[in-house]
C-alpha cells in the first residue's frame, strides 16, 4: 500500500520540483542524531535544507505520512572506497594508490560518480562518504575526500579533507622506524612557514634543506599536504591496533597538537581511559572480535560496549566498501553485545559529521541538508532497509543494479532473459 | 599336538592382528561428546530446522539425543529443567564453508595452510591434515551458536584437496574433532582463482577453457584408476596371488571416491555459465556435484541447479571483490530456494571467522531480501538455510541438522528470535553436552589464547 502512494509521490514531486514547493514528512519516529530518544514529529524539506523538525504541527505543500516508521539522518561513512575501486581485484577499475605521490596524494579527481557502489549504499541508508586512498609507502600520507552520494556528475563534497596513515607490525622494519619516520616528518612539517608554500619552487628549496624530506623524494604537493595536517587544518586518521601503538599515538597528537582519530583500534578498550580522557574518536569494527594478527589480539565482541562506558566516542566501518551500509548491523551487533541503542545511532550518524568536521550533516535540525531516510523498520536490524531516501532535499529513487538484475530474473520468465527489463 | 595347535593359533592370531592393522584405516574419528546432561527446555519458541515452527514447546534431551517435543511435556526428577520463556530454540547452525584451522588466527604466514598452491590438481591433500587444533576462532563461532562446521581446502587449484566435517569442540588432535562418519568432501574451484594463480605463472590453466580441461584430463585418468581397482578387486583370491595390486595413487584414490559416490563434491564457482559448464562435466564422467559455492549468480541458473539436486551455498550480500562476484541478488538464497516450487537447496554459508558467528543474520538478510522480492518463505523455512540443508551438503543430516526425534541433540537457546540482529545465543549443547553457556561465563579457550595478553587470564576475558 505504502508503494503505491510512493508512486504517486513521485509524481507529485516533479511538480513540486518545478514549483519548489515543501516536503513535509510527518509524523514518523525521529532519531535526530542529537537526542537519545526518540520523539514522534515532523520534518519539513525546503530546496535541499531542513528547515523545520518539531513535534508540533508544521504545513506543508506535499505530506508523507510516516506514522509509525523510524527517521533518522542519512548514514555517513567515513572509511570507503566507494567512487575510486568498482572491483577489488581488476586494478583498471582501481584508483586508490599512488607509487609517485607519498602524502599529498588525492583520490578526489578520481571519483566516480556513477559507479555501481553509489547507488547500491544509498538503497540501504547511505548517502555520503569519505573515500579513502590505500596507505602509501610513507607511514602518514594520502588524502581522503568528502563525496555526497547524489549521484550527480558535478560532484559536491569537501576536497583533501583528511590525511591517512598507518602504525603497527605490518610494516618489515620495525615500529620503531615508523615512529622515528613520522616523528621527524612532523619535525619538518612544524618547520614549513605558510609564506614558503606559495610557489613551487619555494618548496623545493625547503625540501632541499631537509634531510628527511629528501630521503623520501618529498614532491611540493606532499609539502603542502603536510603543512595542513599538521596545523590541524584537517584530521588525521591513524591505523593503529596494538594498545600500546594507541598509547603512543596519544603522545604524538599530544606533542604536535594533531587532529587525531584512530581507526581499526582493535585494542582501544585496554586503554580507554588514555583515549577518553584525549578525546581522541575512533573508527572501530564492532563486528571484529578476530585476533587477526598479533596487534590486535585483545579483539573482543565487547568492545563497542566497554568504550562507551570509558566516555569514549567513536562510528563504525566494515571490512568491505562495497557494503558498507553494513555498519548498520555492526551497530545492531554492538548494541546485542552491550552497547547502547541511541549511542549506536549516533555512531553511524552525527559522530561523523562531528568527528571530520561535516558541517549541516548527520543530524536532523533545521538548517542541515535534507539528508533523511524513513525506514520500514529498525535500521539497526539488517533486515530492515529505506523507504524513501531524500539526498540534499531530493528524493531519491531506490533503483540499484542488483535490483533491476533481481527483476530481471524473477519477473517476465516467459521471455529470454536478455530481452526482459 | 595341542603344541602345534597353540603355535597355529598363534600364528592365525598374528595374521589377523596384522590385518586389522592393514585394515583399520588411518585418520578415523576418535571424538568423544561432552558429558551429557538430561534436559528439558520447557516452553519454548522452536524451529526445528524442517520448516516448521513450535510455540511456547518442549524439548527433552535424552543420553544426547533428542526424544520429545511437544507442548507441557512430563517432568521426571532426574531431568534438568531449563524454563525458556520467550526464547528462542533452533537446531546447532552448521557452516557448509569455513576455513577455521587451515587459515588460522592470527592469519600469519606460518599457518597459512589452506592452499597447496603449487599444483593445479592436489586432490592428494586432505585439509584435516592443515587444521591447527588450537585456532581461537572455533569457540566464538561457538558463541554463535555453531555445532559442526565443514572446512575446506582453499580455491586456488582446480581441484583442492580433501575437505572435513568437524565437531565444533575443540580438542587436542584433529580425529578427535573430527564428525563420526561423515563423509569426506572433494574441494574443486572454477573461474578467477585458478587461472590467476597458475596463469601468473604462465602455466595451465590460464583460462577458463583450460580450467575445464584440466578437470576433465583428472577425471579420465581418475575412471581408469578405478577400473584398473575395481578389475583386480573382482578377481578371484587366486588371480590376486598371480599379480601384484594396483599401485596405490593419493591423488586417484580421492577422485576415485568421488566416482564411487564416497565422497562429496563442492565445487567453488561463481559465475551462472561456468556452473553449468560444471554441470555438463560432472554429467561426462558420473559423478555428483553436492553444492555449488559462493554461487553469486546461482539465480540465474536456479533451475538447473534444482533439476540436478545441486545446493547453492551463499552469501547474503558479498559482492564486487572480484569480477565473478559482480552481479550480486540479495535475493539469490531465496530464488535458489523457490526455484522448481520450492525443491531448491538454499545454503547459507560464511567462508569467514566472523560471518560465521552470524549465520542467523545472514539468514535474516537473505530472507528479507526474498521477500522483498515477492516469495513467501517463513522464518522456519529461511532456518533450514543454516541447519538441515547444509547437514544434507555435508553429509550428516542423518545425525544432525535438525530436531527430529533420535537425532543428536545439537541445539541452541537463543535470548530473541535469531532473525533478530540482537539475538544471542545464550547455551549451546552438542550431543547433549554443555558447550557453551552464556550466563555462567563457561566458555572454551584454545591453548593460543591462554596468557597471551595478560598472564593470569586467557585473551578474551583480558
Amino acid at each position: 500500500m505504502l508503494k503505491k502512494f510512493f508512486i504517486f509521490f513521485f509524481c507529485l514531486f516533479f511538480i513540486a520540483h518545478i514549483y519548489s514547493q515543501t516536503i513535509l514528512i510527518k509524523n514518523g519516529t525521529i532519531y535526530d542524531g542529537e537526542n537519545n530518544d526518540p520523539f514522534v514529529g515532523n520534518i519539513l524539506i525546503e530546496d535541499e535544507f531542513i528547515s523545520r523538525v518539531s513535534s508540533a504541527s508544521i504545513q506543508g505543500d506535499l505530506v508523507i505520512d510516516a506514522t509509525g516508521m523510524i527517521i533518522t539522518p542519512g548514514l555517513i561513512a567515513t572509511d570507503t572506497d566507494i567512487g575510486i575501486v568498482e572491483i577489488g581485484a581488476l586494478s583498471v577499475t582501481r584508483d586508490d594508490s599512488s607509487e609517485l605521490y607519498k602524502i599529498g596524494f588525492s583520490i578526489f579527481d578520481a571519483f566516480n560518480p556513477n559507479s555501481t557502489l553509489i547507488p547500491w549504499n544509498r538503497s540501504n541508508g547511505i548517502t555520503s562518504a569519505i573515500t579513502l586512498p590505500q596507505n602509501t609507502s610513507s607511514p602518514i600520507g594520502g588524502l581522503g575526500s568528502f563525496f555526497v552520494l547524489d549521484g550527480n556528475l558535478e560532484i559536491s563534497g569537501k576536497k583533501d579533507m583528511v590525511m591517512i596513515g598507518k602504525v603497527g607490525g605490518d610494516y618489515n622494519a620495525s615500529r620503531s622506524e615508523t615512529f622515528a619516520l613520522i616523528d621527524d616528518l612532523l619535525i619538518f612539517a612544524k618547520s614549513i612557514n605558510q609564506k614558503d608554500l606559495n610557489s613551487n619552487k619555494d618548496i623545493t628549496e625547503i625540501i632541499g634543506e631537509s634531510s628527511i624530506a629528501e630521503s623520501m623524494d618529498l614532491h611540493p604537493r606532499d609539502v603542502k599536504a603536510l603543512y595542513e595536517m599538521v596545523n590541524g587544518n584537517i584530521p588525521i586518521i591513524i591505523k593503529a591496533n596494538r594498545a600500546s601503538d594507541i598509547l603512543k599515538l596519544i603522545k604524538i597528537k599530544n606533542n604536535y597538537g594533531l587532529n587525531l582519530v584512530i581507526m581499526g583500534a582493535q585494542e582501544a578498550h585496554l586503554v580507554s581511559e588514555a583515549i577518553s580522557e584525549n578525546q581522541i574518536p575512533l573508527i572501530i569494527n564492532p563486528i571484529n572480535n578476530i585476533p587477526n594478527s598479533f596487534d590486535e589480539l585483545a579483539s573482543n565482541i565487547e568492545m563497542a560496549k566497554r568504550l562507551e562506558e570509558a566516555g569514549v566516542e567513536f562510528t563504525f566501518n566494515v571490512t568491505r566498501s562495497h557494503n558498507f551500509h553494513l555498519i548498520r548491523q555492526g551497530a545492531g551487533v554492538a548494541v546485542a553485545n552491550g552497547m547502547s541503542y541511541s549511542g549506536a545511532m549516533k555512531s553511524i550518524t552525527s559522530n561523523p559529521a562531528k568527528f571530520f568536521d561535516i558541517k549541516k550533516r548527520g543530524i536532523l535540525k533545521a538548517g542541515n541538508y535534507a539528508d533523511i531516510i524513513i525506514w520500514d523498520a529498525d535500521p539497526l536490524e539488517p533486515s530492515s532497509m529505506p523507504e524513501l531516501i531524500f539526498v540534499n532535499g531530493e528524493n531519491i529513487d531506490l533503483t540499484n543494479r542488483s535490483t533491476r538484475l533481481r527483476d530481471r530474473y524473477t519477473k517476465e520468465p516467459g521471455k529470454p532473459a536478455t530481452y526482459r527489463n | 599336538m595341542t603344541k602345534l595347535k597353540n603355535t597355529i593359533s598363534f600364528f592365525l592370531f598374528l595374521n589377523l592382528s596384522l590385518i586389522n592393522i592393514i585394515e583399520s584405516k588411518p585418520f578415523e574419528s576418535t571424538y568423544k561428546p561432552l558429558p551429557s546432561v538430561n534436559v528439558i527446555i520447557k516452553n519454548a519458541n522452536i524451529y526445528d530446522g524442517e520448516g516448521n515452527e513450535f510455540v511456547e514447546t518442549d524439548l527433552l534431551i535424552q543420553d544426547r539425543k533428542i526424544v520429545a517435543i511437544g507442548k507441557d511435556l512430563p517432568v521426571s526428577q532426574d531431568f534438568e529443567i531449563i524454563d525458556a520463556t520467550g526464547k528462542w530454540v533452533t537446531p546447532g547452525i552448521i557452516d557448509i564453508h569455513s576455513h577455521m584451522g587451515v587459515y588460522a588466527a592470527p592469519r600469519v604466514s606460518t599457518s597459512s595452510d589452506g592452499n597447496e598452491s603449487t599444483s593445479p590438481v592436489t586432490a592428494d591433500v586432505w585439509a584435516e591434515h592443515s587444521m591447527w587444533v588450537q585456532d581461537p576462532q572455533y569457540a566464538l563461532a561457538l558463541r554463535g551458536g555453531v555445532t559442526a562446521f565443514h572446512v575446506l581446502p582453499g580455491s586456488a587449484n582446480l581441484i583442492g584437496g580433501r575437505g572435513v566435517t568437524v565437531k565444533n569442540l575443540q580438542r587436542n588432535t584433529i580425529n578427535s574433532m573430527k564428525f563420526p562418519n561423515a563423509p569426506h568432501s572433494l574441494k574443486m574451484a572454477c573461474g578467477e582463482n585458478p587461472k590467476r594463480v597458475y596463469g601468473n605463472r604462465k602455466q595451465a590453466p590460464s583460462t577458463r577453457m583450460g580450467n575445464a580441461a584440466g578437470y576433465r584430463k583428472s577425471w579420465i585418468k581418475a575412471e581408469s584408476y578405478l577400473r584398473r581397482q575395481t578389475e583386480y578387486e573382482e578377481k578371484s583370491d587366486e588371480a590376486k596371488e598371480l599379480e601384484y595390486a594396483p599401485e596405490r595413487d593419493l591423488e586417484m584414490d580421492t577422485l576415485a571416491g568421488v566416482l564411487k559416490g564416497e565422497i562429496l563434491v563442492h565445487n567453488h564457482c561463481y559465475r551462472a555459465d561456468e556452473m553449468a559448464t560444471m554441470i555438463d562435466i560432472a554429467k561426462e564422467f558420473n559423478y555428483k556435484i553436492t553444492a555449488f559455492h559462493h554461487g553469486v549468480e546461482a539465480y540465474k541458473i536456479a533451475d538447473l541447479m534444482a533439476d540436478n539436486g545441486i545446493c547453492g551455498a551463499l552469501w547474503a550480500d558479498w559482492w564486487g571483490f572480484k569480477h565473478e562476484a559482480y552481479d550480486m541478488v540479495q535475493a539469490n538464497i531465496a530464488i535458489v530456494d523457490q526455484a522448481r516450487n520450492g525443491t531448491g537447496c538454499a545454503i547459507v554459508h560464511s567462508d569467514d571467522a566472523i560471518g560465521i558467528q552470524h549465520l542467523n543474520q545472514e539468514a535474516s538478510k537473505a530472507l528479507s531480501a526474498g521477500i522483498r522480492a515477492g516469495f513467501d518463505i517463513s522464518k522456519a523455512r529461511a532456518m533450514k538455510w543454516i541447519t538441515s540443508n547444509p547437514a544434507k551438503a555435508a553429509g550428516i543430516y542423518d545425525q544432525t541438522g535438525s530436531l527430529l526425534i533420535g537425532k543428536n541433540a545439537d541445539v541452541v537457546i537463543w535470548s530473541k528470535n535469531p532473525f533478530s540482529v540482537y539475538a544471542l545465543a545464550e547455551k549451546v549443547f552438542i550431543d547433549g553436552g554443555l558447550a557453551f553457556d552464556k550466563k555462567s561465563n563457561y566458555f572454551p579457550s584454545s591453548d593460543f589464547d591462554v596468557g597471551i595478553i595478560n598472564p593470569n587470564k586467557n585473551r578474551i576475558e583480558e
